[in-house]
């Protein structure tokens, strides 16, 4: 394996890139097509090339994935587990209130 | 949860990454102060407010939906005794995310999954392993993913990928920030990420089963 402090970008295999992959999502802003130095290789290995198009399709999709549906709420009982729990602590060790709807 | 949680849940310093995603919500500035001086109804606001968030964090991360309910319910307890600690440096969800990532990460390892040696504990068996053939253009995705074939896919991911997948690309956290979370190394974090990309990638190419009425499925972990 090549180290990667002496990769030359245009001529590394594709093992070369498979190993050090990792490292090109890692550094800059997570987008290796757009990467200057990986132009060259990318262009003469097209699977490289259409690997790096997927993984970043997946990364920006997860992304949305951030703001919930609208049906991955907790059911109700969460909030009157919450309640009661709340209320038996009333008093106690926290002095909380306790909050009577949602 | 007891007193030990303290210790974890105590805000780190604002990531830039993750405060731009958590802008601030109407009106969740006054119900945090109200809820600080005891306002019963501004606990029942920021609960409505962050429920739907905190429970699908629970859920991805645990891939349980008895277990997620749980720990949700632990985090606005937890968030409830705690409030008056949250000092505003970094925006209320950064926090309240945080306090619940610790607050699983806790539990999976009273559970026994222990998550200091991320390699040798959840690392996927060779068959979870996602296949070494990334050259294999004709199986490439087309140029965009499904929502509800990502989420599904990232549900059926192996404990250990699930995770870092979830702590990095939905929720934002940097490799430092998870290696130190999951007491792992950066590296360890960084080629957890990448195996989970590529198992989400053949995931994903593999034909799709008939959509599920709430879009996650229930995984053992």
């Amino acid at each position: 394996m090549t180290e990667f402090k002496s990769l030359d970008f245009d001529s590394m295999t594709p093992a070369d890139f498979e190993t050090y992959l990792p490292e090109f999502f890692a550094n800059g802003d997570g987008h290796v097509s757009t990467d200057p130095r990986l132009q060259t290789f990318l262009r003469n290995n097209p699977d490289c090339a259409a690997l790096v198009r997927d993984l970043e399709a997946i990364a920006d999709q997860a992304r949305s994935l951030f703001e919930p549906t609208e049906d991955q709420d907790p059911s109700d009982a969460v909030w009157s587990n919450i309640q009661n729990k709340l209320k038996q602590s009333t008093g106690g060790e926290d002095d909380l209130p306790v909050p009577l709807s949602v | 949860m007891d007193v030990q949680g303290l210790q974890m849940t105590q805000p780190t310093p604002p990531t830039p990454g993750v405060f731009k995603r958590n802008p601030p919500i109407a009106g969740e500035a006054e119900a945090i102060e109200a809820a600080k001086n005891g306002d019963a109804e501004a606990f029942s606001k920021l609960y409505a407010l962050h429920k739907r968030r905190v429970y699908t964090l629970c859920l991805r991360m645990l891939g349980n939906v008895s277990e997620a309910e749980d720990m949700t319910q632990e985090a606005f307890l937890h968030l409830f005794r705690k409030i008056g600690s949250f000092r505003g440096e970094s925006a209320f969800s950064t926090w309240l995310h945080r306090l619940t990532v610790n607050l699983v990460l806790m539990h999976l390892r009273k559970k026994g999954l222990n998550l200091v040696s991320l390699e040798e504990t959840i690392n996927p068996s060779e068959e979870d392993a996602p296949k070494r053939d990334f050259g294999s253009r004709d199986l490439a995705l087309t140029g965009s993913v499904d929502r509800v074939a990502l989420e599904r896919a990232v549900a059926s991911l192996p404990p250990g990928y699930r995770m870092v997948f979830v702590l990095h690309d939905v929720e934002g956290f940097e490799h430092n920030e998870i290696a130190t979370m999951l007491e792992c190394s950066t590296g360890n974090s960084k080629s957890q990420l990448h195996k989970a990309r590529l198992k989400l990638r053949e995931l994903l190419r593999q034909p799709q089963p008939a959509a599920q009425p709430n879009g996650l499925k229930e995984v053992a972990v």
